[in-house]
């Protein structure tokens, strides 16, 4: 049965909102804007918390952050954004990285490009790699999310990373 | 190296770790890149929308209900004025009929107790703007008056009796000539006819042949 909404509130303030930061942040590098990043994560805590009757007790965090995924993925459509990724990925594997990239990318240009670079990414690719790098998700975790196989996740990661260090190494270049 | 071989190296305390992460993008995101901290005002909007959300709803179920019930009950209301407008005369049979049966179970069926039309006419010269007229009549013999009050003015009451019986005869003047009418309320009688720019309803217990001698000897004198 329905929830003492009360009790719903203070269960949903305690179990969800410590994961604001981590719905602004996938947020913030999913639209690239920190107004639309205000409004969407404020739209997915209302659609979270309407919701909460389906959530089984699994990772708040890992739940939240896939609404809040949708209704930046919808906001996007909406406002014509096309995914970017170009070619089917799971018939192209690439290769891991580059063994030994010997340029030392860590320098202070490097760092300041990096944010530039992360930003160009496809939006696809930024997704994956903020889930992992950022927040840490498991590669089931982000399949779950971004509604994909775990191998697309694995082929969307090892490109984000290649075009990364393409981007890194053209910036100190 | 992948990162998820430093990944597990950095666990481990492993020093090929350093050099590795030096060159990886990843591990460089991992490390470096901005994570964008929601600003404080944002988690204060969400608590307030979310209080709004939870707030009880207003329980528009009910109002509809109860708008609903008081739409029906002014719909009835106004059919019934409606109908007490639609039938004037039954609502003044209604008055007349109460009128009588007020002046048997009090005490005030007679302000002019007398069986002398020459009494009970005069009597009411001075207290109404017309003059009712007042008969003696065979085998109903006159009891005295008083006064009513109909449809906004005052009426005579004129009261006679037969046996045990009492008749109310109530007399007022009125512009438009009334249609003579007969009928039985209750278990009462009724009849009501114009004459000289008068009404007159006569009321009784008396059985319908009794009423209706009354009534033409009355109206032949």
């Amino acid at each position: 049965m329905a929830m003492d909404s009360a009790r719903k509130l203070a269960l949903f303030e305690q179990s969800v909102l410590p994961h604001l930061n981590a719905a602004y942040n996938l947020a913030r590098w999913l639209t690239r804007s920190g107004a639309d990043a205000e409004d969407l994560v404020q739209e997915a805590s209302l659609r979270a918390f309407r919701a909460f009757e389906t959530f089984q007790g699994q990772d708040a965090r890992a739940w939240l952050l896939a609404i809040v995924r949708n209704t930046c993925f919808t906001f996007l459509k909406k406002r014509g954004d096309q995914p970017a990724i170009e070619f089917d990925e799971q018939a192209h594997t690439v290769a891991d990285e580059s063994p030994d990239a010997e340029s030392a990318l860590v320098n202070q240009a490097a760092l300041g490009s990096l944010n530039n670079c992360l930003e160009a990414l496809p939006l696809e690719y930024r997704e994956a790699i903020v889930l992992r790098e950022l927040e840490e998700l498991s590669y089931k975790e982000i399949a779950d999310i971004a509604r994909v196989p775990v191998g697309t996740v694995m082929s969307r990661l090892a490109r984000a990373r290649k075009r990364l260090q393409q981007c890194l190494e053209g910036a100190l270049r | 190296m992948s990162c998820e071989i430093a990944r597990r190296m950095s666990e481990t305390n492993d020093p090929a770790l350093a050099q590795h992460q030096r060159s990886c993008p990843s591990c460089i995101v991992g490390a470096h890149a901005r994570y964008y901290e929601a600003p404080p005002t944002l988690e204060r909007k969400i608590r307030a929308s979310l209080r709004r959300e939870a707030a009880p709803s207003i329980p528009w179920r009910w109002i509809a209900i109860a708008a609903s019930i008081l739409l029906a009950v002014s719909a009835i209301w106004n059919l019934t004025l409606l109908r007490s407008r639609a039938a004037p005369r039954q609502l003044l049979a209604e008055n007349v009929l109460s009128a009588h049966l007020r002046s048997l179970n009090g005490t005030h069926l007679l302000d002019v107790p007398s069986t002398d039309q020459h009494t009970v006419k005069p009597w009411f010269a001075g207290k109404l703007d017309f003059s009712p007229p007042v008969k003696e009549i065979d085998g109903f013999p006159l009891l005295g008056g008083r006064i009513e009050y109909f449809e906004g003015h005052s009426a005579a009451a004129l009261v006679y009796g037969r046996r045990a019986h009492a008749i109310n005869l109530f007399v007022w003047p009125s512009a438009a000539a009334a249609q003579e009418s007969s009928q039985t309320r209750n278990g009462y009688q009724m009849r009501s006819w114009s004459a000289n720019g008068m009404t007159f309803w006569a009321v009784s217990d008396l059985n319908q042949a009794e009423l209706a001698d009354f009534v033409s000897l009355f109206r032949r004198n």
